[in-house]
């Protein structure tokens, strides 16, 4: 009976409270700006004209962990000070070029190393402080600073040294690169170097304290930023709430100040299945991160739930799996020498580097995937083939003609048979004219479930042309430890992320021999390849020719290069499709980050019956 | 009693240390460190993750580690900091630790005010239709897997919108009044609860059972019948009495478990308490969190273990523990 009276309760305080809940959702009180407006206003153009109020529920998995745009390294946290935080210059990534921030202009000089920015008179942080080149000195001195290295820090070097920034006058920054650097605009917008209060941080900075400032614990009102908006609320594993910057200089061209939301909500859910339910019933208005198999349901209810799943093309990462041709080198920097090997010697079986070092063998391989099908199994029919880092949502990169390998049974078997390697024993395996059954280990993340598909069904498609694949799936820590210390592995299947502006100065780290993430062969002292060493140099165009038209041709030459080459065997990627509820205006998702919320600013609450 | 408690406190130090060790090594037996999760950004440079690595002092040997954090707690009761959230471990863990006392706390009022009294009307309606609906029920919820439960109460949630979506209040929280911040809280922590709390009832409510039917069966529930009391008092003053005994022992240790015993029905229903933090961190390797958790799970258990002990020597005029 008791069972009976206490659920009798909770349905009792599930009737009172509901509908309270729903309605105050909606309403909100009209906001009156009292401030006055900057001299140099930035007026950005909207598509409809917004009105001031309401609030934006975006469903996230991962609690954010700093405040603190500069020290922050990773998605959770850059997702909020991306939104919190001002920079010199933005990107748009509707238009996918760089407008004006902070800065309200900029230009290079005829030398192309010396780059002016104007800031914007009158702009101020969220309590009312102006904002000066001070503030962007003191954010540079902090991104140079040795012992706390932020990550931005090597981007705005070049050749381990650092670029030298002035400021001639409090409303003028002028920053002399070395040498000619494209990629410039790229580390200055936002995501990259955040422009923080130099008169909140500077106590904290001198007592050694900032990689600690602006933590989870810092109470809101003490973070002050210089972007839309600036942080209301953060309860651990629950929510983090933003709400309007009062001070923020951007207004639309109707003179009504920017942003039109009152709060933007980060709601915590434990993963993406709970953020499915908690969208379904209302509680959310935008996910960008919803499962391939769960479109079809968005697709077919848009008009029950009153949502529009909005189509973004093909993600900006890529994926892909490579064979380890990494080779002992000469130790540097007090490395130990490694053990058992001689310099020179692969990491792995020589019988095995003689294949896979071999281009033939490697593009036979490439041919010998069915991408088609991996893509109406693995995928759910949401994929799409991509044969480089760029996918054909990069406007400004991506090349359509790419020469590639695909599915080519036939020419596969061809290829392989041409270097020798048949089936001799009629064992289904080919072997090498030695007798050596090729076999090799492939190995990738356990806990991504996509990447193990995929990699099972590279090991199907390989046993067809007679390659016995041993899938190993690992715990990511260990991954990461062959892929860069010990080189424990013979193939390895992963993804990379395109950073934001997705210009191919970001991948750097990949193509270049000398490179950290240049995974097949890492941290080369001198190029192991004459195609290497070319890479090497269309790199260095590609971040020193000012000409835009010359930088594509040298990027172009690069794809070219690595697609004939086949070191990094490239699987579909998947598309893309957010859904976001239809009460909101302006609402214009990009594929790149953050796919919803990059223009958080102008989105803004429809009229109900409009 | 006094030296007993005592004695008992005393010897719970070497066994933290002890677990502390074996939490330590565990961790540092696992492959990679915390700094491995941005290996996988090209924008993050290898010295950057070589600066933050003596930043953090995950440069050191394990042993030098481990003794600087042991000397640490003991002479600072410093419990080191968070390496992802920039933040000292007890600040991290209490407002979790309140959470998870707040479920869990519910979820033992649930299996206790369930379990008594049906354990006392299964065991006097002994083989009635009511005491077989009982035992049918409790093994069919016992056999019911706790995550299957949580999912599945999950889904009515959402199908229904009688319930909210997991979480712990709802976003306009801080806009209520008292009361009504009190029943979001509270209609939020109905499912979870509800799952935690339902799954020891099965096993609490035969005990209860068990136990009050071997004391119906003693001479002097006969003697006390003999003497015309009623049955509700034959029951309720003179058997129940005895019968409650073991089932405070089992009460103290719900109490040990109720911080570890939650984790997986939090993580289901996004309710912010140890068990999220814990996973993170143990997903992430923020080895000192990780510690922190550990060793305030491992307190909480002895203490309601000794807690356990206690209420047995105080329910038991039989039991001494000097």
């Amino acid at each position: 009976m008791t069972r009976i009276r206490i659920l009798a309760l909770v349905f009792v305080c599930a009737a009172t409270i509901l509908p309270g809940c729903r309605r105050m959702a909606q309403e909100s009180v009209e906001y009156k700006d009292a401030i006055a407006p900057p001299e140099e206003p930035l007026v950005r153009q909207v598509a409809t004209a917004g009105r001031h109020g309401g609030r934006f529920v975006l469903g996230v998995t991962v609690n954010p962990k700093m405040f603190n745009g500069l020290m922050a390294n990773e998605t959770s946290s850059r997702d909020i000070t991306r939104l919190l935080d001002t920079t010199l210059v933005r990107y748009d990534n509707a238009a996918q070029e760089f407008v004006p921030e902070l800065a309200k202009s900029w230009e290079v000089a005829p030398d192309g190393i010396t780059w002016t920015f104007h800031l914007r008179r009158g702009a101020a942080f969220s309590d009312g402080h102006p904002i000066t080149a001070e503030d962007v000195l003191f954010s540079f001195q902090i991104a140079y600073d040795k012992v706390l290295h932020p990550a931005i820090q090597d981007l705005l070097q070049v050749g381990g040294e650092s670029f030298k920034v002035s400021a001639p006058d409090p409303y003028t920054v002028v920053i002399n690169t070395l040498k000619p650097n494209s990629a410039l605009l790229d580390t200055l917008c936002q995501g990259g170097l955040s422009i923080v209060p130099k008169h909140v941080l500077e106590a904290a900075y001198k007592s050694g304290g900032f990689a600690s400032a602006y933590n989870v614990a810092t109470p809101p009102e003490k973070i002050v930023s210089g972007g839309p908006f600036r942080l209301v609320q953060y309860v651990p594993g629950e929510k983090t709430v933003l709400g309007r910057n009062p001070h923020y200089y951007g207004f639309d061209q109707h003179k009504q100040r920017l942003p039109y939301l009152n709060e933007i909500v980060f709601l915590i859910v434990p993963d993406q299945d709970a953020a499915d339910l908690k969208f379904r019933s209302g509680e959310l208005d935008g996910l960008d991160n919803i499962k391939p198999e769960n479109y079809r349901w968005y697709e077919e209810n848009q008009q029950k739930g009153d949502f529009t799943l909005h189509d973004l093309g093909p993600e900006f990462s890529s994926r892909f799996f490579w064979f380890n041709l990494n080779r002992v080198q000469p130790p540097v920097r007090g490395e130990k020498p490694v053990a058992g090997k001689k310099v020179g010697e692969p990491f792995i079986d020589p019988v095995k580097y003689a294949w896979f070092s071999n281009t033939t063998f490697r593009r036979a391989v490439s041919m010998a995937i069915d991408r088609d099908a991996m893509i109406s199994s693995v995928f759910f029919g949401e994929g799409e083939k991509s044969w480089s880092q760029i996918a054909r949502t990069n406007k400004e990169w991506h090349n359509p003609d790419l020469v590639h390998d695909d599915y080519n049974p036939a020419e596969s078997k061809r290829l392989l048979a041409s270097i020798g390697l048949i089936d001799r024993n009629g064992d289904g395996v080919v072997e090498d004219p030695r007798g050596n059954p090729v076999t090799f280990t492939l190995k990738t993340n356990a806990d991504n479930t996509m990447r193990v598909a995929t990699a099972n069904f590279v090991k199907d498609d390989l046993a067809k042309i007679g390659i016995r694949v041993l899938l190993t799936p690992v715990d990511f820590n260990t991954l990461i430890t062959n892929l860069r210390s010990d080189f424990q592995y013979e193939a390895m299947l992963l993804g990379l992320q395109s950073g934001v502006p997705p210009s191919p100065a970001n991948g750097q780290n990949v193509w270049r021999s000398s490179g950290e993430t240049h995974v097949w062969f890492a941290r080369q002292q001198k190029p192991a390849t004459p195609e290497e060493a070319r890479i090497d140099r269309l790199m260095d165009e590609i971040l020193t020719n000012q000409d835009r038209a010359e930088q594509k041709r040298a990027w172009k030459d690069l794809q070219t290069i690595m697609s004939e080459q086949s070191w990094l065997i490239y699987l579909p990627i998947l598309k893309i499709k957010v859904p976001v509820s239809n009460r909101f205006g302006n609402v214009d998702p990009s594929i790149m980050a953050h796919r919803i919320l990059w223009n958080a600013e102008r989105l803004f609450v429809k009229r109900r019956d409009s | 009693m006094r030296t007993y408690v005592l004695r008992r406190l005393l010897q719970t130090i070497p066994l933290l240390v002890g677990i502390s060790l074996i939490t330590f090594l565990l961790l540092q037996l696992a492959p990679g460190d915390f700094l491995n999760q941005m290996a996988e950004n090209p924008g993050i440079s290898a010295e950057t993750i070589e600066a933050m690595r003596v930043r953090f002092g995950l440069d050191k040997p394990w042993y030098v580690q481990y003794a600087i954090y042991l000397r640490n707690v003991v002479f600072h009761f410093d419990f080191g900091q968070s390496f992802a959230r920039h933040q000292p471990v007890f600040e991290v863990l209490s407002d979790g630790f309140v959470n998870t006392l707040i479920l869990a706390g519910a979820a033992a009022f649930i299996t206790w005010v369930l379990a008594i009294p049906l354990g006392v009307v299964a065991a006097v309606r002994q083989h009635s239709w009511i005491d077989r609906a009982l035992s049918f029920l409790a093994f069919v919820w016992l056999s019911v897997p706790e995550i299957l439960a949580a999912l599945l109460l999950l889904m009515m949630a959402a199908r229904t919108g009688w319930f909210p979506v997991g979480g712990m209040r709802s976003l306009d929280y801080d806009e209520l009044d008292g009361i009504s911040q009190f029943f979001d809280i509270l209609h939020h922590l109905a499912l979870p609860a509800l799952v935690v709390g339902l799954i020891p009832l099965a096993s609490r409510m035969r005990q209860m059972r068990g136990s009050l039917l071997d004391v119906l069966r003693l001479d002097y529930v006969t003697t006390a019948r003999a003497k015309g009391l009623s049955e509700r008092t034959v029951i309720v003053k003179h058997a129940l009495r005895n019968a409650l005994n073991p089932m405070i022992t089992l009460f103290g240790y719900t109490l040990g478990a109720l911080v570890s015993g939650s984790f997986i029905v939090e993580i289901i229903f996004s309710w912010p308490g140890l068990g999220r933090i814990t996973l993170d961190a143990i997903l992430t390797q923020d080895q000192y969190l990780v510690m922190g958790a550990v060793l305030m799970a491992s307190l909480v258990l002895i203490i309601g273990n000794l807690i356990a002990d206690l209420l047995l020597a105080i329910a038991d005029p039989r039991i001494s523990y000097d």
